[in-house]
């Protein structure tokens, strides 16, 4: 029987290591030029034939299937950057051959896979640097990029986060970090403008909030900008949050956590959760009739396309923030360019974690033509002191703030319908009117 | 921060009316949970009580028969409960070879590198599937079970779940009744208790053994396609269950299937009741309470022999 108990805690501690992702192999970084050295402190016009940048992604694990996404929409900005490309002039970086001011050094991206651990993101920040990366960008998960640009703050590297959206992850006074997606704080305001948008225009009666959040740091962060709102402003303005509902990240079923939510009986639901957990809510939520009048979810699993093609028409009605709506690219050239190039990679359109990290390499990649350095301190000058042309979002470029974020908004409200995201907020840029209430489950089709 | 209803949480609460039912509809969930525990369990528990091997590779066998059950759904419009017994074939095939392959050579080395054996081979079934069907997550949404549900007064339930639960209670009553009824079964319970003194009466105990593989893998083949009807499908899909199955096993007894079936109905009970009165980021903490609960009183498990 000791023997089995021994065994017993051998398995559990195998098995608390494979769920944390500590068991699989490290992801060997994509083939290298051995010939090009960790550049030192370039003052000098550098003339490489290689810059290096480096990206952090969680490409196994349990968010595996965002991860490779994430890779190849980074993987079509080094495409662009390195070929030339005339009819996207207006995107930076893409008529000429690599860098210009450098010589036209071609840009490599060397990807790690921190497995969607956060210590595992830390070492491979610290591994990255010392093969002599330019900078950094990834790493989707906040509780990941939290650990890996506090790396980057120590050896003076440049980290541009696409995607993460922890709101604390700017609030560090960190010098070396900027962020391009809008932050929960950010997002959860839009969140609640659009629920005064709804109540106004479309009498949705809309007064009480209820969060459902993974109990990570994206998940708590998200929870805590919806209690600073209520508190600082929308409170007065006739919001209530009436509860919070956490999950675990590995949660095998939700049934307890949507009967939570049942007996909250909020108007409308935050939802902080990403593919695997919001797919399972939605089930949940058809079986057990429960119909917000609007479910908000922030950047995350909601926002990926495969929500749509698992859940098929039970996705509809389901909103959250976007810097992507594959409706706009009539209006957007340069995005339905990049889209096309994307959809050849991976057979889906962007989304908006994906649009992020893509501008997130093509900031740093402009940042170090701009430089004409691979000095972290001459790179991280440029990224806080410029106004980056970005065509491919609808607002048009990116501009960090003195904590780095990116302050020109990026994104908006989609919600599902019929199978698509549409743009439903702000107005003036929306490609449908919003549905409001979500229709109750057995009065749908 | 305080909330309206914080003093009225359900930690403190009101039991009346709507409360009662819904705490009625959180019993029926971990019941129906419990038995998705057990059927994980059965094929685990058979392996550890037969061989004393930890068969850590029990969750990707659960992952390769979802995808199949999702690959005949989506080739071949099969519906997952019809493609239940190639599911359970397959798995089956995969345990004896499993065995073949790898155990038989490491069973008589200490029983780490059993374990050790079967742990690499989980990560390369988890690492070869999200190589050849990307780690992108798969969902069976119209097979004839989903989205499915009883109404029982205001009590709902998946009929999909139900169909897994009432399919765990089968699986969990025919492999008792073959390992006490069948002369296979009764060597594979000699073989259990001791393998030499089995080997001197005549039992081929390398057959038993590939057969307690296999039989092993049909269980959580069947398990994978009934799951595949609600659970997300993807490469790391089956560790989730796993874990709790492990603690299942353990927890009903090594080796003993009526154990299992009882240890994931606590543990299914344990974090809808629990997670529900103290808080849903507690299920699992209250799951492994529990556990640790119970091998302090019995450390042979609750039904351990």
């Amino acid at each position: 029987m000791k023997s089995k108990l021994v065994l017993l805690l051998a398995v559990v501690f195998l098995t608390t290591s494979l769920l944390m992702g500590c068991g699989a192999q490290q992801q060997a970084p994509t083939e290298t030029t051995e010939e090009t050295e960790a550049p030192e402190e370039a003052e000098e016009p550098t003339t490489v034939e290689t810059v290096r940048i480096g990206a952090i992604l969680p490409l196994t694990g349990g968010a595996a299937a965002t991860g490779v996404k994430l890779r190849a929409a980074m993987e079509v900005a080094q495409d662009i950057i390195n070929g030339e490309y005339p009819e996207l002039a207006k995107v930076p970086l893409a008529k000429e051959v690599g860098l210009p001011n450098l010589g036209n050094a071609k840009l490599e991206i060397i990807f790690a896979d921190h497995q969607g651990n956060p210590e595992m993101a830390k070492s491979e920040a610290e591994r990255l640097i010392e093969q002599g990366v330019a900078g950094l960008v990834g790493a989707y998960q906040s509780s990941c990029t939290k650990p890996a640009s506090q790396a980057a703050e120590q050896y003076g590297v440049p980290f541009v986060a696409g995607s993460s959206s922890s709101a604390a992850l700017t609030e560090r006074g960190l010098n070396y970090f900027v962020r391009v997606a809008p932050n929960d704080d950010i997002e959860t305001a839009m969140f609640f403008d659009y629920l005064i948008y709804l109540n106004d225009k479309y009498n949705a009666d809309i007064k009480t909030v209820a969060v459902a959040y993974i109990d990570n740091e994206f998940g708590v962060h998200a929870k805590e900008m919806v209690e600073k709102w209520v508190k600082e402003k929308y409170g007065a303005l006739g919001f209530e949050l009436v509860g919070v509902v956490p999950y675990a990240v590995d949660v095998t079923n939700v049934d307890t956590e949507v009967q939570q939510i049942k007996s909250l009986n909020a108007d409308a639901v935050f939802h902080a959760s990403y593919i695997a957990d919001i797919t399972m809510f939605v089930n949940k939520y058809k079986e057990f009739k429960v119909a917000p009048k609007a479910v908000l979810n922030y950047c995350g699993g909601f926002q990926d396309t495969q929500f749509v093609v698992n859940l098929g028409s039970d996705s509809d009605y389901f909103a959250g923030g976007a810097a992507f709506s594959a409706e706009k690219l009539g209006d957007m050239p340069e995005l339905a360019k990049i889209n096309e190039f994307y959809k050849a990679k991976t057979g889906a359109d962007l989304d908006g974690p994906a649009l992020e990290e893509f501008s997130s390499v093509l900031v740093l990649a402009e940042a170090i033509n701009i430089a004409k350095s691979l000095d972290g301190d001459a790179i991280i000058e440029v990224i806080k002191n410029t106004k980056f042309d970005a065509p491919y979002y609808a607002t048009g470029a990116i501009k960090f703030d003195a904590k780095g974020q990116n302050e020109i908004l990026a994104s908006y409200m989609v919600q599902t319908q019929n199978g698509k995201y549409q743009a439903v907020y702000p107005e003036e840029i929306a490609t449908a009117e919003p549905v409001v209430p979500i229709p109750d489950w057995d009065k749908r089709n | 921060m305080k909330y309206r209803r914080a003093e009225d949480s359900p930690l403190f609460t009101k039991l009346k009316g709507e409360e009662h039912m819904i705490i009625a509809q959180i019993i029926a969930n971990g019941i129906l949970m419990g038995f998705i525990y057990a059927l994980v369990s059965v094929g685990l528990t058979l392996i550890w009580g037969v061989m004393d091997i930890i068969n850590f590779a029990h969750g990707e066998f659960l992952m390769i028969s979802m995808y199949t059950a999702f690959w005949m759904f989506s080739l071949f419009a099969m519906d997952p409960l019809i493609a239940l017994p190639i599911c359970t074939i397959l798995i089956f095939v995969i345990g004896v070879l499993t065995y073949l392959g790898i155990i038989r050579r490491v069973i008589n080395a200490p029983g780490l590198t059993a374990l050790l054996a079967t742990f690499g081979l989980s990560m390369f079934l988890k690492n070869l599937a999200q190589f050849l069907w990307t780690p992108n997550f798969r969902y069976i949404n119209n097979s004839m079970v989903s989205g499915k549900t009883i109404e029982l007064g205001s009590i709902v339930i998946g009929v999909s779940q139900v169909v897994a639960a009432v399919a765990s209670i089968i699986l969990t009553v025919a492999v008792m009744l073959f390992i006490d009824r069948t002369r296979t079964g009764k060597a594979i319970q000699a073989t259990a208790l001791n393998k030499n003194t089995a080997l001197l009466m005549g039992i081929n105990t390398k057959k038993i053994y590939a057969i307690t593989f296999g039989l092993s893998g049909a269980c959580v083949g069947a398990a994978g396609a009934l799951m595949a009807t609600f659970f997300p499908i993807y490469p790391a899909s089956g560790a989730l269950y796993s874990v709790l199955a492990f603690v299942s096993v353990a927890m009903g007894g090594f080796g003993n299937i009526k154990g299992a079936l009882f240890g994931g109905l606590i543990i299914g009970l344990a974090e809808a009741l629990g997670g529900y009165m103290l808080g849903t980021q507690f299920k699992y903490a209250i799951v492994f309470l529990i556990y640790l609960i119970v091998i302090q009183v019995r450390p042979k498990g609750l039904f351990g022999w």
